[in-house]
């Protein structure tokens, strides 16, 4: 694979990354957010798969793997079982209306190409657009965390952010030292196997979701 | 042995906590807990030896240097002193019910895997690694802060880790911009990229820009862990609710790993951008830190969110130091380290005492700690007087340097505002502990002797403070100058 395909098709899979993360945010169901968590993952998954084909790094193809089979498959699931679970209303509760926060997330996406287009030479060292789209990705996630009223969209915000990361940290040159990664994918799992334990006892001892308790302040 | 240090140290906890799982008995447990921490102890001041007598110690993508000493230094012995507290101090959270028989040893396991990941987090010289060690100190302390399952903890569980893990994601972000401008300036992707030696041995040829946004998204993510404001939310609420010898580790050590992360990329911006760049950033952080706990310090009811808004203004000042910089401001940031770890681990532990107690963390309700419990309420008077800043204890000693360096550095409005805030902080925190500590204690609280680990514990931590107040041991004079060399680049 030639470098500027490999540059090319990075810019797609960005540009993908990008749709999936609008539908996260435009989504007005909970299970509707957690696919196109899924779906994201799957595409990180994609470009570390293009990337292994273009530098020839075996390693990156170990870490698509894992993205796809930890951050689309399991990860989901547990979320979706945990919904299943405790028969929360399924509806995503808004803080602020969802048009409004496209529009922030538009603003968002224009000033992380503003930021990485100031960037000179060290561009070079990051394939295509992946560091405009990772820095979005990771402030979007910001975005849904604050807007959501949701445990479990908190979740899913955590998550995109982090796909964000691995987006970029994959297109640097030849991606992390495999064992970072794997260590960075360990982390993400127990995190969010604690998140789930947290939530299920918060549902189970108070009948309430754990994102709605607010008794500690000042 | 010596050169194989950096990888046994987290070892030791490791170890310890999966014996526990094994055992029943809560004596049993508090011995192991106790050994274990002194064995942590001992090896780091062994490896303290050597680093001053040869240099750094590298294993693998571990290396243990003079700056990591101070950090390694305070774990071990607030490990120490935690442990020694948590004899006494479980057999009374057994009697009264609040940890139940079964989940004992699940405490016990849980703080040693949060002492081992805090170990792994200071002796981490791949980045990476570091970060990977600082998510793993969210998630073992996240269990303990929820461990008692009642609302609040929950509650508090709940923030800490969401808003920690969002908050040093943007740490990764970050390290993998300092990776891109490392691997982008030696043009190899040879394994040893994210070594902090390797990267910071070649600060001045990486891209000022992309360390600079690097360095951004470290601070805002790292500082989110270390409680630096406007990124505190996490802190008063995880360290209110967490159970006191957890506080104590929290305020005392953890938060200053996260700090000791700020540190590694400070050295590394400090090559690429130049001196100036990281330093105002860290003078803001320090600054809005300290203003903003000022007046939460003031109001405040709750006897630990007081001590958490209090860690805050430290973590600032901590801040302050490091951004004034130069030799005396670097130098008394981290005196500033061990001073307020050692400090506010002490009235964390008094505030376990008198919550026991009173049955409330309520300062309202706290009356006559003194007339009850004279040494505790003694150790809470002295606690208090350190924290605002007063000779002849530690923090005053650190402040100094800090407030040195600020005039030094030509800082004089920084100055003024931390002076400021400084005095209304020290009348705030007097008011509170003195309200505290005099009158006539209330009829429901219980009377009673201290029991005798908790008092050990204290006047261990006492006496530090106060050495430390009167004089500067030269073996730390010499770790501290020498990390400042290290820092300083």
């Amino acid at each position: 694979m030639t470098p500027a395909l490999a540059h090319h098709l990075i810019d797609d899979v960005g540009a993908m990354l990008l749709f999936t993360m609008i539908l996260i945010l435009g989504a007005g169901q909970l299970y509707r957010a957690i696919y196109a968590v899924a779906a994201q993952s799957v595409f990180i998954g994609i470009a570390g798969g293009v990337l292994a084909t273009a530098t020839g790094n075996s390693d990156l193809w170990v870490i698509a793997g894992l993205t796809i089979v930890i951050k689309a498959v399991a990860l989901p699931w547990l979320m979706l079982r945990v919904i299943a679970r405790v028969g929360i209303r399924r509806e995503i509760e808004p803080v602020i209306p969802i048009s409004l926060t496209l529009a922030i997330a538009a603003a968002i996406i224009l000033l992380s190409f503003y930021l990485s287009a100031s960037l000179g030479t060290v561009r070079q060292a990051i394939t295509g657009n992946a560091l405009p789209v990772g820095i979005a990705l990771m402030l979007l996630g910001v975005l849904v965390m604050v807007s959501r009223r949701k445990a479990v969209t908190q979740m899913v915000g955590l998550f995109a952010s982090e796909n964000g990361i691995f987006f970029t940290a994959m297109a640097v040159s030849q991606g992390m030292p495999l064992i970072i990664e794997i260590g960075v994918i360990l982390d993400v799992i127990l995190g969010a196997l604690v998140m789930g334990i947290l939530m299920l006892r918060v549902r189970s001892s108070l009948d309430e979701d754990i994102a709605d308790l607010e008794q500690l302040k000042g | 042995m010596i050169r194989h240090l950096p990888v046994l140290l987290p070892l030791v906890p490791v170890l310890t906590g999966l014996a526990m799982l094994a055992l029943r008995d809560p004596r049993a447990l508090a011995a192991v807990d106790v050994a274990g921490s002194l064995v942590i102890l001992v090896l780091t001041l062994l490896l303290a030896g050597t680093v001053i007598t040869s240099g750094p110690v590298a294993a693998g993508p571990f290396r243990a240097d003079a700056v990591a000493l101070p950090f390694l230094f305070l774990i071990g012995f607030l490990a120490v002193c935690a442990a020694i507290y948590t004899v006494g101090w479980m057999r009374e959270e057994l009697e009264t019910g609040k940890i139940k028989l079964g989940t004992v040893r699940h405490y016990y396991a849980l703080f040693h895997a949060f002492i081992a990941t805090m170990l792994l987090t200071v002796l981490a010289d791949n980045l990476g690694v570091l970060w990977i060690a600082m998510e793993g100190t969210t998630i073992t302390s996240a269990v303990l802060v929820g461990l008692r399952g009642h609302r609040g903890s929950l509650e508090a569980a709940w923030k800490y880790i969401i808003v920690t893990t969002i908050g040093i994601s943007f740490g990764l972000f970050g390290t993998v911009l300092v990776y891109a401008a490392a691997a982008h300036a030696r043009g190899d992707m040879s394994g040893d990229a994210m070594s902090w030696a390797v990267i910071a041995g070649m600060s001045k040829k990486l891209d000022p820009g992309i360390v600079r946004i690097g360095f951004l998204f470290v601070l805002v993510g790292y500082g989110t862990k270390a409680g630096l404001a406007p990124v505190h939310m996490w802190l008063p609420d995880a360290h209110s609710q967490a159970p006191s010898p957890v506080s104590a580790l929290l305020s005392g050590a953890l938060i200053k790993c996260a700090l000791f992360g700020i540190i590694r990329f400070h050295t590394i911006a400090r090559g690429a951008c130049g001196e100036a760049f990281s330093g105002r950033l860290l003078v803001l952080f320090g600054l809005v830190s300290v203003v903003v706990a000022t007046p939460l310090i003031i109001t405040q009811r709750d006897f630990k969110r007081l001590l958490g808004y209090h860690s805050v203004e430290h973590v600032g000042i901590v801040a302050l130091g490091l951004g004034f910089g130069g030799t005396v401001g670097t130098f008394g940031a981290l005196l500033h380290v061990i001073n307020h770890g050692v400090t506010k681990a002490l009235v964390f532990l008094v505030a376990g005492n008198a919550i026991g107690r009173y049955r409330t963390q309520d300062m309202h309700a706290i009356r006559g700690l003194l007339a009850i419990a004279p040494w505790t309420g003694t150790f809470l008077l002295m606690g208090a007087f350190s924290l605002a800043g007063t000779p002849p204890f530690s923090i005053f000693v650190s402040e100094l340097y800090v407030l040195r360096a600020g005039l030094g550095g030509g800082h004089f409005v920084a100055v003024a505002v931390f002076l400021l805030m400084t005095v209304i902080i020290f009348g705030g925190l007097i008011h509170h502990a003195g309200r505290m500590a005099f009158g006539s204690p209330s009829a429901s609280a219980k009377a009673g002797r201290d029991a005798g680990s908790t008092l050990g514990a204290m006047a261990l931590l006492a006496a530090v403070m106060v050495l430390l107040g009167v004089f500067l041991p030269s073996g730390l004079e010499r770790v501290l100058s020498r990390a400042t060399e290290v820092i300083l680049g």
